[in-house]
């Protein structure tokens, strides 16, 4: 059997089957692109916090906008090549396609990557802060400049992030139906680095047979385990089937008893009448095991990460439902690097309450408490002076009826110039008052790269240590941080998988391609036709992606 | 099969060696992963009516919530769970509103997305299609196979998840954010929640439908056989047509949608989360918030309005098929029914926010869905006109398929035309997640559609095995089934109207409770209509019994039904009745040739009353110019 | 599809103009976006100096459009291709458009004024 029109179109329609349905397969794609940009509009459009304009650095996704054109025209020049049965000439385009691709794929990681390791927070007052998060120091290191060795190392031999909660923990009691294998691992592991026992608090009775006696499963000081833990729910789960096996039954009967006795009558109108008659099934019962409560000794602190707990004083919850008693110790959240300092939000709830921007944001905590943010806003405050008579020159005024000018200028600064000072105005002020000076490589490399911290130090990007109580929201430069961050991700997230799938059927048709060439060179230009096109489609999707996403 | 491929070996001298081992394929090749179209159709059918089982069962567990909601589920019901999982999601062996929750998301997701679609579509567009145009199989037959066992997984992704600690998905089948986005937020490994694994498993299904649907257009497109015009086409392969675009281009804002909450389940972002969400569990949600609820329904809608139309164009299609059959008369209006389906396809694209006008959208808004959903009815009315008149001074032939395919027609029209009202979004203000909505759509899935696939499968059953089904146990199964369809769905639209909301767990008794303290007029009325819910759940338990007639016919008769006299039992017209019975691999035997339209019965100039698609005439017709002339229509490599 | 070897060759030359074409549309784009003032002829449209804001946006995304309707017009072969293509592509485009559009009119309502523009 053969299924025919693969290489040769059918009359009538004048195509291949493969053509129809790449074209069909794009009219699918270009609705699920669709679907993504219809959600940008909808989100921006919505948006209640000021959105994020042209905050991706321009430089990579230009590059990348060149890359991925000229892999368009390659790939095409590649199938010309093949129409024309010039092997070599379809080896080198293709290669080249392949190579773009791959140049493409490498930039957007590199871009990525700048983002994974940018914090972002919004403090309650509204004022948000971004920078790098440093790794916990030991004492008197360079915070700029440490060396390997200067870090505090966890139990894993990790560097610790300053952002994490830390607790004094006395006591942990887990819930044996949903406690989390892996976190228990890491609690002991902590517990064993610092010397720690874990054991249990108090001996653990349990009926475990039908009608049996209480007896002791687990003795007061046996230590944590995830087999003791695995054993209690055993345990725990045993129970809870048996007894909800009994209730079932004994439920059943007394509505068979009910029934009779209230003939003609609805079931919603006795229920209240009916319940489990406890007195029967009480002995046959066993004991539940809800949970376990083993006591740390001495006291140790732990490293919790701030979405797994809900910390409050005294007694923390962990996300399954293990309770963790002990001191709360302070846990601020300290950026090594402060690299912007962004008033737009609080300015806009301040504008919606009627406060005035500049009286909310001397009140805010950022400006009661730092001293470098109070510099740099009263410098920020002259460069937009200066900035906004350079506009006043440019435009003028805005004209009256009459074509007079009146008071207003024609052209003021935008909310974003006005009251946010990015990393370029850190920079700017690093070089103006403290005369920071870097090279002209490492100053084109921070247009790709973003700020760098070692070569201007701690004079332009200063430390700040945050309390944990006055942080709102916190995120890495990821889709956690906005929803302009998450349309961004997941648009050139799938945009670049689509690359990586359709790089890989070109670099086949690339490397495997020589066979079918030899047997049937039409065949192969028809199906790198096809990928041609799926691969321009790529590139389309860019060409809407980049001004979009980075220069909106 | 052999016959043909020996006249292509004939003429080229082409590469034949990946033809070869499909001569003789072994077991798994042939039943399992066989890339044999009519395989692959009756592992789609066999696979959805398990589904569509389960999905049954779930709701006989839910009718036992609404109609004694105080009362433990009885053992007969309760065998599948184990005493594990029956102590995890009962209490006390009654039905939680968890569970009950639970069970409504994934009794919609399955029915929907697992049992209809692929039974009607996968099951009998993948059978059907290639042997109505005459083409050899589909135009990809690999990934058709892959459509098949991505929409294998992706079930059993989403049925795996009532084993694991969170549970299913439980925020209904339409997956609403922000309640969706919380759901299951206690799990650590998010991937492992059962509201993820739904995510996991609709992005499956829609992958498993784009490959289904790019693989049907083409076939469709560029297989039809030498002959096969336009306009000879049988309509069920316009509605196939028109379905393969409906969910080309409606499922992928669903995916992005579902890839949406992905993030925001995984990624912690906030496409679909508000400013300052609080729950009692969590408190103020730590989430950046700035998300719009709003624009998840959107997308979902854009895919659930033509959704619909998916489900409902393959019944309507095997219904087409068998209306002329059985009255021995040319479908009425061929012409008009084409291009009813194709307006019917467009418009179904622009009325997907009737679903939302509670959500506070707009008028501007409200009212141009309000138009264009008020438009829609007029091609659906035109083809069930149609299929109506068709009936009309026809000598009717009550067969099994044909008593099917009538109960459809009235059945579909009570759901449509209950339907009418929920147009418009003042009525919506009163009727909006009532059950007289539950009522409207069930009426056009359950007793319409379902019984148009039924009609489908009697229809083609002899075809597939060439035996036919009992006529006795096929009236055991259709009779009891349109008495309970009715006795289950009718008192839904009462209820309805009297206020009862879709989502009470226990019927309207805890509403009862509620009321009695009040001397709100809305709980008296509840009152009045709750008992109503112990008829309907008796006629949901009548409704499972009736099905097993239909299960013991669907095994005995594949090997002890009565054998078809002919490869043509029915005496239709349409290509697939031209090939062995049951067809082999490369479905035809000859030469495929159509000379003629798809339903030409009823022929004075004809000793047999019906001229057959592949007859050649007497005296020889032009060739159409739309068709490839017999020269390359065995072009190949 | 040009199929002719001359065709072809042809057609190449026109590659290579529609890739330099697409070099400035994108250079062009950035210029509009981000370049500082240096037109106050063209301020009605605020071009440069505070992004994609304005009319520069609308400027912008219709280079964009420009530049796929090249890549679609001359590296998919949409200027000579057959009928069925443009009915499955143009279905695509028209839905999508649609979608987006209707999208955006769900925005524009009494009710989302009180609540986001308030």
């Amino acid at each position: 059997m053969e299924i025919p029109y693969i290489v040769t179109p059918r009359k009538d329609t004048g195509l291949i089957n493969s053509k129809i349905a790449i074209w069909l397969f794009l009219a699918s794609e270009v609705m699920l692109f669709g679907g993504f940009f219809s959600a940008y509009v909808y989100l921006r459009m919505g948006a209640d916090y000021p959105w994020p304009e042209r905050t991706l650095p321009v430089l990579p996704g230009l590059i990348n906008t060149f890359v991925l054109i000229g892999s368009s025209v390659t790939v095409v020049f590649a199938w010309a090549a093949l129409k024309m049965r010039e092997w070599r000439k379809f080896q080198i385009y293709m290669g080249i396609t392949v190579a773009c691709a791959a140049l493409f794929m490498v930039l957007k990681g590199v871009e990525y990557n700048v983002k994974f390791h940018h914090q972002a927070v919004r403090l309650d007052d509204y004022s948000v802060v971004e920078g790098h998060l440093g790794y916990e120091l030991k004492e008197g290191a360079d915070a700029h400049h440490p060396n390997a060795d200067d870090y505090v190392k966890d139990h894993n031999g990790d560097k610790i992030e300053e952002n994490m909660i830390r607790v004094k923990v006395e006591k942990l009691t887990f819930a044996t139906k949903r406690y989390y294998a892996e976190w228990v691992d890491e609690m002991l592991s902590e517990a064993d680095h610092a010397n720690a026992k874990i054991t249990l608090e108090a001996d653990i009775e349990a009926t475990t047979t039908e009608g049996g006696k209480m007896k002791v499963i687990a003795k007061k000081g046996e230590p944590l385990s995830l087999d003791l833990l695995k054993k209690l729910k055993d345990v725990q789960l045993a129970a809870l089937k048996h007894n909800a096996a009994l209730r079932t039954q004994n439920l059943r009967e007394q509505w068979v008893v009910a029934k009779d006795a209230n003939p003609g009558k609805q079931g919603w109108e006795i229920s209240d009448d009916v319940s489990i008659n406890m007195d029967d099934i009480t002995p046959l019962m066993l004991s539940e095991v809800p949970s376990a409560t083993f006591v740390v000794n001495p006291p140790t602190e732990f490293l919790f990460k701030p979405r797994d707990i809900r910390e409050a004083e005294g007694s923390s919850r962990l996300r399954d439902d293990t309770v963790v008693v002990g001191e709360l110790e302070e846990s601020p959240m300290v950026f090594h690097n402060v690299d912007a300092v962004d008033f737009q939000w609080l300015v806009m709830k301040a504008e919606e309450k009627g406060i005035s921007p500049e009286a909310a944001i001397e009140n805010s905590w950022l400006m009661k408490n730092n001293a470098f943010v109070r510099e740099i806003w009263a410098w920020h405050l002259k460069r937009n002076e200066a900035k906004q008579k350079d506009l006043n020159e440019q435009y003028g005024f805005k004209e009256d009826e009459n074509g007079k000018p009146t008071e207003t200028p024609d052209r003021v600064l935008t909310h974003k110039e006005l009251y946010r000072i990015g990393w370029k105005e850190f920079r700017d002020y690093g070089e103006e008052t403290k005369g920071v000076e870097v090279s002209a490589v490492a100053g084109l490399k921070e247009e790709f790269m973003g700020p760098n911290y070692k070569a201007r130090g701690a004079e332009t990007f200063p430390e700040l240590s945050l309390p944990r109580e006055e942080i709102r929201h916190a995120a890495k430069f990821s889709p956690a941080w906005n929803t302009y961050y998450a349309i961004y991700f997941t648009i050139t997230g799938l945009h670049g998988l689509h690359v990586i799938g359709g790089a890989l059927v070109l670099a086949y048709y690339l490397f495997f391609g020589r066979k079918m060439y030899l047997e049937n060179p039409e065949w192969l230009a028809n199906r790198v036709e096809v990928g041609g096109l799926f691969w321009h489609f790529v590139d389309l999707i860019w060409i809407f992606a980049f001004p979009i996403l980075y220069l909106m | 099969m052999s016959a043909n491929a020996a006249s292509h070996d004939s003429s080229h001298d082409h590469h034949d060696d990946h033809g070869d081992h499909h001569h003789n394929p072994g077991f798994i090749q042939k039943y399992i992963f066989s890339t044999d179209h009519k395989t692959i159709g009756i592992q789609y059918g066999i696979t959805a009516m398990l589904f569509l089982a389960f999905g049954f069962y779930l709701m006989m567990v839910m009718r036992w919530s609404i109609a004694y909601p105080h009362q433990p589920l009885p053992e007969w019901m309760s065998f599948l769970f184990t005493d594990t999982w029956k102590a995890r999601w009962l209490l006390d062996g009654k039905v939680t509103g968890e569970t009950y929750n639970m069970f409504g998301a994934m009794h919609g997701t399955i029915m929907v997305f697992l049992g209809i679609v692929p039974l009607g579509f996968g099951a009998f567009g993948n059978y059907v299609t290639p042997l109505q145009i005459g083409a050899v199989d589909m135009a990809f037959p690999k990934l058709n196979m892959l459509s098949y066992w991505i929409y294998f997984v992706g079930g059993v992704i989403m049925c795996a998840s009532f084993f694991m600690e969170s549970g299913a998905a439980k925020s209904g089948w339409t997956n609403y954010s922000p309640l969706a986005g919380f759901a299951d937020g206690q799990i650590v490994n998010q991937w492992l929640a059962g509201q993820t694994q739904w995510l996991i498993g609709l992005v499956c299904l829609i992958t498993s439908s784009l490959l289904g649907s790019v693989n049907f257009i083409t076939t469709i497109i560029n297989l039809r056989a030498r002959g096969m015009t336009w306009m000879r086409l049988p309509f069920f392969v316009w509605a196939m047509l028109v379905t393969g675009f409906l969910l080309l281009l409606a499922f992928p804002p669903l995916e992005a949608a579902g890839i949406m909450q992905l993030m925001d389940r995984v990624a912690h972002s906030s496409f679909f989360m508000p400013s300052g969400l609080y729950t009692s569990a969590e408190g103020l949600a730590d989430l950046s918030g700035g998300g719009s609820p709003l624009l998840f329904q959107h997308l979902f809608w854009f895919l659930g309005h033509p959704e619909v139309y998916v489900l409902l164009l393959p019944a309507i299609a095997c219904v087409a098929e068998i209306i002329p059959v059985n009255t021995r008369k040319p479908l009425w209006g061929y012409k008009s029914m084409v291009y009813s389906v194709l307006i019917l396809g467009f418009l179904s694209f622009i009325v997907w926010a009737h679903h939302m006008y509670m959500t506070g959208m707009g008028s501007a808004v409200s009212t141009f869905f309000q138009t264009t959903t008020v438009l829609i009815s007029i091609p659906s009315v035109i083809i069930i006109t149609a299929m109506l008149i068709s009936l009309w001074g026809g000598s009717i032939r009550f067969t099994m398929p044909m008593l099917w395919a009538c109960a459809f027609i009235p059945m579909f029209g009570i759901g449509g035309l209950t339907g009418l009202p929920l147009a418009f979004n003042l009525v919506g203000l009163h009727l909006h997640d009532t059950y007289y909505v539950i009522g409207h759509f069930h009426y056009v899935v359950a007793p319409g559609i379902l019984f148009g696939l039924f009609a489908g499968v009697y229809h083609w059953y002899p075809k597939m095995t060439g035996r036919y089904m009992s006529n006795f146990l096929g009236h055991l199964h259709f009779w009891p089934s349109l008495v309970c369809m009715n006795i289950i769905f009718f008192p839904m639209l009462i209820q309805g109207m009297a206020g009862f909301h879709r989502r009470w767990y226990n019927g309207g008794d805890a509403y009862l409770a509620k009321a009695a303290d009040s001397t709100d007029v809305f709980g008296n009325v509840v009152r009045d209509y709750i008992d109503l819910n112990i008829i309907m759940s008796m006629g949901a338990w009548a409704l499972a019994l009736a099905q097993i007639p239909f299960v013991i016919n669907l095994f005995i008769a594949w090997k002890a039904g009565k054998k078809v006299e002919s490869d043509n039992p029915w005496d239709a017209t349409t290509l697939e009745w031209s090939t062995p019975t049951p067809p082999g691999h490369g479905n035809f035997t000859y030469d495929v040739a159509v000379y003629r339209g798809p339903y030409e019965y009823s022929r004075p100039d004809c000793d047999k009353d019906y001229f057959p698609q592949w007859e050649a005439p007497k005296k020889p017709v032009e060739e159409p110019a739309d068709a490839p002339s017999v020269a390359n229509t065995n072009d190949h490599h | 599809m040009a199929d002719s070897i001359e065709a072809i060759q042809k057609s190449k030359k026109t590659y290579i103009l529609v890739f330099l074409a697409l070099l400035v549309g994108t250079v062009l784009t950035v210029l509009v976006a981000e370049a500082p003032t240096w037109a106050t002829w063209l301020q009605w449209m605020d071009v440069g100096e505070h992004g994609f804001d304005k009319y520069d946006a609308i400027l912008g995304l219709l280079i964009a459009t420009t530049k796929a309707t090249l890549v679609a017009y001359y590296f998919m072969h949409l200027n000579h291709e057959k009928k069925a293509v443009y009915w499955i592509f143009g279905s695509g485009i028209v839905f999508v458009l649609w979608m987006a559009f209707l999208l955006a009119l769900a925005y524009r309502s009494p009710i989302n004024d009180y609540l986001f523009y308030k």
